[in-house]
């Protein structure tokens, strides 16, 4: 694998990772599937580009987050006051961001943002140079997995934790459960819209279909990340999410480089995932035939004397 | 303290299950009253905390607590004032969070739901020194998750967070019933210790007829939807189980006939 | 009591929010005044894209110097699809439920799903790079049914001869497309072909989406000494990140189309959508005055231009040869 391979994943990764601990919140935390997600992420990039077109990249970002956020109310909104289940409200919201985010987008399904200021450009001119991306796409993360961290051990964070856990104790506790998911569903859908909006600035064009599958990604990130660096405390689980994005990037830059057809990705994708989530039955099944073996066996050794 | 009038619920008005569970319930509890409810199967008990907690919206009647009429009130308005503890052991509890922040959660009821951090450290050391009151080891285990925990030490664990702040009222649905007898037995012990220190209004709904009579200070029956006896004092005292049975089924002209209640 | 009524509130939400995004769409309707001498021609496009946006507006402009004007003698009915290939089918539906009297199909996808429409109604499709290949019709010369029109078949060979007038010792030519568009893999296999002829190995670089291709064209920088790809809709789409990471790994890109240049491709060896355009013109005017559309033979043209990137040649440390920049219709960059 060359370096620019590597590094190419690297930056993906990290970028990536902010959206998979959007998708964190709302999967695992919350505990509510948000289909939203594929939608929210177009509207991020949709949002990052227009403003960036417009001289202000960094304006752009902060933008993109809030209209994530609403995205994310209204798929909230959905469910706790219309009743409609978290899937269902999800996809709704999906839908209309499509038509949503080409009004964003003036009409046009694909905009290039050629020779315009990125976050990234003004730092591509520094002595950082090559670097820049890497480095800035880690310091937003870094400072999002800081505040995310602070956050969620606030006691909107304590609530929040346990409404996808338990909604029945948290309303027989004096809480509004519904303005939780609403924040909750908010801050999901911002982190995944910001992701959007770096990945737009970083390859300088936003494109209506961008977002397709994200959410598959976003959760696959997550799962990888759980199985191999564990759950134990909510600290491991935020970097589990953020690893197990780049690891994600990491494996298809690989299965590119032994020569995979990337339509063959997506399979290799769902194949991951698989695994990842059979891997505690797996071990159970080969604990119990290594038991199984081990009895055989002195049944075995006992029989010459009987 | 707790005033319930004319209190009416039904399930699936205009199908075929439509049931009428409580039919124009009226009760009145004082500050500091203790009523143990019992009842057989369907007799509109559960439903009737349902109804005064806001987990049910109701069809008739009225809901006051402590002189405001909580009626409309939804339910998470409503438990600010409210202890709960259910008889699922797993429905009390987050059982992927810690018992210490369990505790911090349920702390915090009635504090605005804000960015204030989630647990300081003095509020640990307080959460340390109730545990140790509950005398089940809890207190060296405050970080682990509660998922590991013993259905009684959750139940425990939920009771304790129903009262850590002073609730109004304490709603205990039949809290020892999926417990073994020996735990279960704990656990009632528990309620009467904290429930007598903090002079709780409690409203606790069991199976076992001579729990009924020995906790608390009063006894109501239900039967299909309506209370169909009530005693406190005197009567109360000299009640046995037997007599019990005898009056139930000259009043409700049914055989009582729950083993549960019977033989538990 | 609440289920059924939450399903209807939501119903009717949804209904309302659809309802006023058509209103804000931005489509011409046609007139309802059908007076019968004005002909109705329905002009579909699969996404909002610069040469397919050229086809059309010269198309229309050719329209009229040749005598048919909008609003006049012709209604135009033009809808956008915005790169959703269900409402290519809703959009041919309802040109046929309305009986135009010609429509015009831009890009393979779009030809496609009004194909499949209608037997009777003329389709003329224009910028169809393989219209063999893609079923639009069984014989180039005599079509013989309802749809002919004109292609922008490139040559990979011609555009791999200027290649290697540009970068002679290229070996390794590492082909980025998206499998599933027709109009991409004839071109690839015409390279392969080429491939063959001439010594050189091709790299496969497919991609499904435009979310792929970063990752795909990082892979491949490593691989070969050239990219090339042809008119291909997924890669057009994501041509910022291509020339990103080919100008980095200092890769030459040869691409199908002049916009791919424009956006940072290094060269191409294509055709001018603005004279398809008008070919596809004149074709509208004889159906318009009465001509079979069977009977017209597809026109593929034979004009092709030199476009040229002198940012890309400058960011890849290449110089571009005098004769190749004397014989180029266009140079972008600075």
């Amino acid at each position: 694998m060359t370096f620019l391979v590597l590094q190419g994943s690297f930056e993906l990764g990290i970028i990536y990772a902010i959206m998979a601990l959007g998708v964190f919140i709302s999967f695992r935390t919350l505990n509510m599937p948000d289909l939203s997600v594929d939608g929210s992420f177009v509207l991020g990039a949709a949002v990052s580009v227009i403003m960036s077109s417009g001289g202000q990249p960094l304006l752009g970002l902060v933008i993109a987050f809030f209209a994530g956020c609403g995205a994310g109310v209204i798929t909230a909104l959905l469910h706790t006051k219309l009743k409609i289940q978290p899937l269902l409200a999800g996809i709704l919201t999906m839908l209309a961001l499509y038509s949503l985010n080409l009004k964003v987008m003036g009409g046009r399904a694909n905009i290039p943002l050629i020779n315009k200021a990125t976050v990234f450009s003004v730092l591509e001119k520094t002595v950082l140079g090559d670097y820049s991306k890497l480095l800035l796409s880690l310091i937003i993360l870094l400072a999002i997995l800081f505040l995310l961290y602070l956050f969620l051990n606030t006691r909107l964070g304590f609530v929040l934790r346990a409404t996808g856990d338990n909604d029945h104790m948290v309303r027989a506790l004096g809480v509004n459960t519904d303005f939780v998911i609403l924040m909750g569903l908010a801050i999901s859908n911002g982190l995944v819209a910001l992701s959007g909006a770096l990945i737009a600035q970083s390859q300088s064009y936003v494109d209506i279909g961008m977002g397709i599958g994200m959410v598959i990604i976003g959760l696959a990130s997550v799962i990888i990340g759980e199985v191999i660096f564990g759950t134990k405390s909510l600290l491991r689980r935020l970097f589990a999410a953020v690893l197990g994005a780049i690891l994600y990037r990491l494996i298809i830059a690989f299965a590119l480089e032994i020569g995979m057809p990337s339509t063959d990705l997506k399979l290799v994708s769902a194949v991951i995932v698989a695994l990842a989530m059979a891997m505690p039955v797996i071990k159970k099944r080969l604990s119990l035939v290594k038991r199984k073996l081990t009895v055989a066996h002195h049944e075995g050794s006992k029989r010459p004397n009987a | 303290m707790l005033k319930v009038e004319s209190l009416s619920k039904t399930f699936g008005k205009g199908s075929n299950n439509e049931k009428l569970a409580l039919d124009k319930v009226n009760l009145s509890l004082e500050e500091g009253e203790f009523v143990t409810i019992i009842g057989g199967n369907g007799a509109g008990k559960s439903t009737l905390l349902n109804c005064i907690s806001g987990v049910y919206e109701i069809d008739e009647g009225r809901v006051i607590l402590d002189s405001v009429d909580v009626t409309f009130f939804p339910e998470y308005k409503r438990s600010v004032h409210i202890g709960r503890v259910f008889q699922d052991p797993l429905r009390g509890t987050a059982y992927d969070m810690t018992i210490e922040e369990n505790l911090a959660i349920a702390f915090a009821k009635g504090k605005p739901t804000g960015l204030r951090p989630g647990m300081t450290k003095k509020d640990s050391l307080l959460f340390k020194e109730r545990l140790e009151l509950l005398d089940l080891g809890l207190e060296n285990r405050m970080n682990q998750k509660v998922g590991l925990l013993s259905g009684g030490q959750r139940q425990a664990l939920t009771l304790l967070m129903a009262t850590i702040v002073k609730p109004k009222l304490l709603l205990l649905d039949e809290h020892t019933a999926a417990l073994d007898p020996t735990i279960a037995r704990k656990v009632l012990n528990l309620t009467r210790k904290i429930v007598h220190e903090e002079t709780l209004c409690t409203l606790m709904i069991t199976h076992n007829m001579k729990a009924s009579l020995e906790l608390g200070t009063r006894t109501i029956i239900m039967h299909e939807g309506q209370i169909i006896m009530d005693f406190k004092g005197q009567e109360r005292s000299t009640m046995t189980v037997e007599r019990l049975i005898e009056q139930f089924e000259k009043r409700s002209g049914a055989v009582l006939d729950n083993d549960r209640m019977l033989l538990g | 009591m609440k289920k059924p009524l939450a399903a209807l509130i939501s119903v009717i939400m949804t209904m309302t929010l659809m309802f006023s995004l058509t209103a804000c769409a931005p489509s011409k309707a046609v007139n309802s005044d059908n007076s019968g001498a004005k002909k109705k021609i329905g002009i579909v496009q699969i996404v909002e894209h610069p040469s397919l946006n050229t086809i059309r507006e010269s198309l229309i402009k050719e329209l009229q110097v040749k005598g048919y004007k909008d609003g006049e003698n012709i209604t135009i009915d033009y809808q956008n699809a915005q790169g959703d290939q269900s409402n290519l089918k809703t959009i041919a539906q309802k040109f046929v439920s309305n009986k135009y009297d010609l429509i015009v199909a831009i890009a393979t996808p779009s030809a496609q799903a009004v194909v499949s429409e209608t037997k009777d109604i003329p389709i003329l499709f224009s910028a169809c790079t393989d219209p063999l290949g893609s079923g639009l019709v069984t014989n180039m010369d005599k079509p013989n049914g309802n749809v002919t029109g004109t292609s922008d078949a490139v040559s990979a060979e011609k555009i791999m001869d200027l290649a290697k007038r540009i970068t002679p010792d290229i070996k390794r030519i590492g082909a980025l497309y998206n499998a599933s568009e027709t109009n991409s893999v004839s071109v690839i296999n015409n390279l392969k072909d080429y491939a063959k002829k001439n010594n050189m190995t091709v790299v496969e670089g497919t991609v499904t989406n435009s979310s792929d291709v970063q990752q795909t064209v990082t892979s491949l920088v490593g691989k070969v000494d050239a990219i090339f790809s042809p008119i291909d809709n997924t890669v057009a789409s994501a041509m910022p990140v291509v020339t990103q990471i080919a100008n980095k790994a200092k890769i030459p890109v040869y691409v199908g189309a002049d916009s791919m240049v424009k956006d940072g491709g290094l060269a191409t060896y294509g055709i001018n959508y603005d004279v398809l355009g008008k070919e596809t013109a004149n074709m509208a005017v004889e159906i318009l005055k009465g001509k079979k559309a069977g009977d017209l033979p597809v026109k593929t043209m034979k004009d092709m231009n030199i476009y040229l990137n002198k940012d890309t040649a400058k960011a890849i440390g290449i110089n571009l040869p005098d004769d190749v920049l004397k014989a180029a219709t266009q140079v972008f960059g600075n």
